[in-house]
């Protein structure tokens, strides 16, 4: 997998397009897990949530970068 | 309800655990490896330029052509040279002549005997004979060089390349040693790849390399030297012997760039290369694991 997108003659890191596609994914993680209702058993919900798409993130970008 | 809370308390810190460290990871792969986004594909271009002045008769190539190296270039209007070589022929002739003349002269006093020719005179026939030869001598040198420079009016490539942004048309007037002709050399591509002096320690010459062009393209080769050198530009030029020293903001610094020079691998078929594309340098050691990384901390 490349670095880097040629986006109109603009060479893009893909960090800024994954960070993009996680805002969507994780997004609808979110929404899946707050339906389900776990998150009223979390100990800190925002410190969770935040934890997650960090890790989507992570996960996305390493498994791309190598 | 303790146990449940304990339960829910270690899955969020074990989550914000991953997340910590998914972070600093992905910091190392970032900032801790031998990779730039600032990599330039390089040519050697020589200036062709004509080493006799005159009048272009004869535009032999067109723009963008190959030229094979020795292929005719342009052509000079070869008139006044061909002169030139007549008049220097000429010139051989004349001297050709006199240092006859002159010998004759000689051999016949150095027959005399010294009652009837001055020692002075038959000295003076054998020296002006030496003299004569020596003009003779220079003659033909000169007629060597007009020849030279007759030979000299069609312009050939020196080496295998592409003509480039040619602007050279019949009927311009080429200066002698004024470059005319643009031609990239097809067997010197390498690509220069700037990396911030923070990722030099990471590399070292002979490691391989592996560059993908803005286009898409694949390319390999490996490092073949470093440059030993960049321009201080917080110190352009001293003025009355002094340094000349900008005053920089101490806050923020920001990394030089230094050119990494990488010798390309055959290109795969198919890849057109041109002087000056954009590509992404990735360098890693030949054995694969990576180089220690130098304590900055």
């Amino acid at each position: 997998m490349p670095r880097e997108i040629a986006l109109f003659g603009v060479y893009l890191p893909n960090l800024t397009l994954l960070f993009l596609l996680t805002l969507a994914g994780g997004w609808v993680i979110d929404r899946l897990v707050a339906w389900c209702g776990l998150y009223r058993h979390a100990w800190h919900p925002t410190l969770l949530r935040v934890s997650l798409f960090t890790c989507l993130y992570g996960a996305l970008v390493l498994y791309v970068y190598h | 309800m303790p146990w449940k809370r304990i339960v829910s308390v270690v899955f969020t810190l074990l989550v914000f655990a991953a997340a910590v460290w998914l972070v600093r990871s992905m910091w190392l792969h970032y900032m801790d490896a031998a990779w730039t986004r600032d990599g330039r594909v390089r040519a050697e271009v020589i200036n062709v330029a004509p080493d006799v002045a005159g009048l272009v008769v004869e535009v032999a190539v067109h723009d963008n052509q190959t030229v094979k190296q020795g292929d005719l270039l342009l052509r000079i209007d070869p008139e006044h040279y061909r002169a030139a070589v007549q008049e220097a022929e000429a010139l051989v002739a004349a001297r050709q002549a006199a240092l006859a003349m002159r010998e004759d002269n000689a051999a016949r006093r150095a027959d005399m005997d010294e009652r009837v020719v001055s020692r002075e005179s038959r000295n003076d026939a054998g020296h002006l004979a030496a003299r004569a030869r020596a003009d003779l001598q220079e003659a033909r040198a000169q007629l060597d060089e007009a020849r030279l420079n007759l030979k000299r009016t069609e312009v050939r490539a020196p080496v295998d390349g592409y003509v480039t942004n040619l602007n050279l048309f019949a009927g311009d007037f080429a200066e002698r040693g004024e470059a005319a002709v643009a031609l990239v050399d097809s067997h010197s591509w390498y690509v220069y790849g700037y990396f911030e002096e923070t990722r030099l320690p990471l590399i070292r010459v002979g490691d391989k390399a592996q560059m993908r062009l803005m286009s898409g393209e694949e390319l390999s080769g490996r490092v073949e030297g470093i440059a030993r050198g960049i321009y201080d530009r917080d110190n352009p030029e001293s003025r009355e012997l002094t340094a000349d020293v900008n005053p920089t903001f101490n806050w923020v610094r920001l990394a030089q760039r230094v050119p990494v020079r990488i010798h390309l691998d055959p290109p795969p078929e198919g890849v057109l290369l041109a002087a000056g594309l954009t590509c992404t340098v990735i360098i890693t050691p030949p054995t694969g694991e990576p180089r220690a990384v130098p304590q900055r901390w």
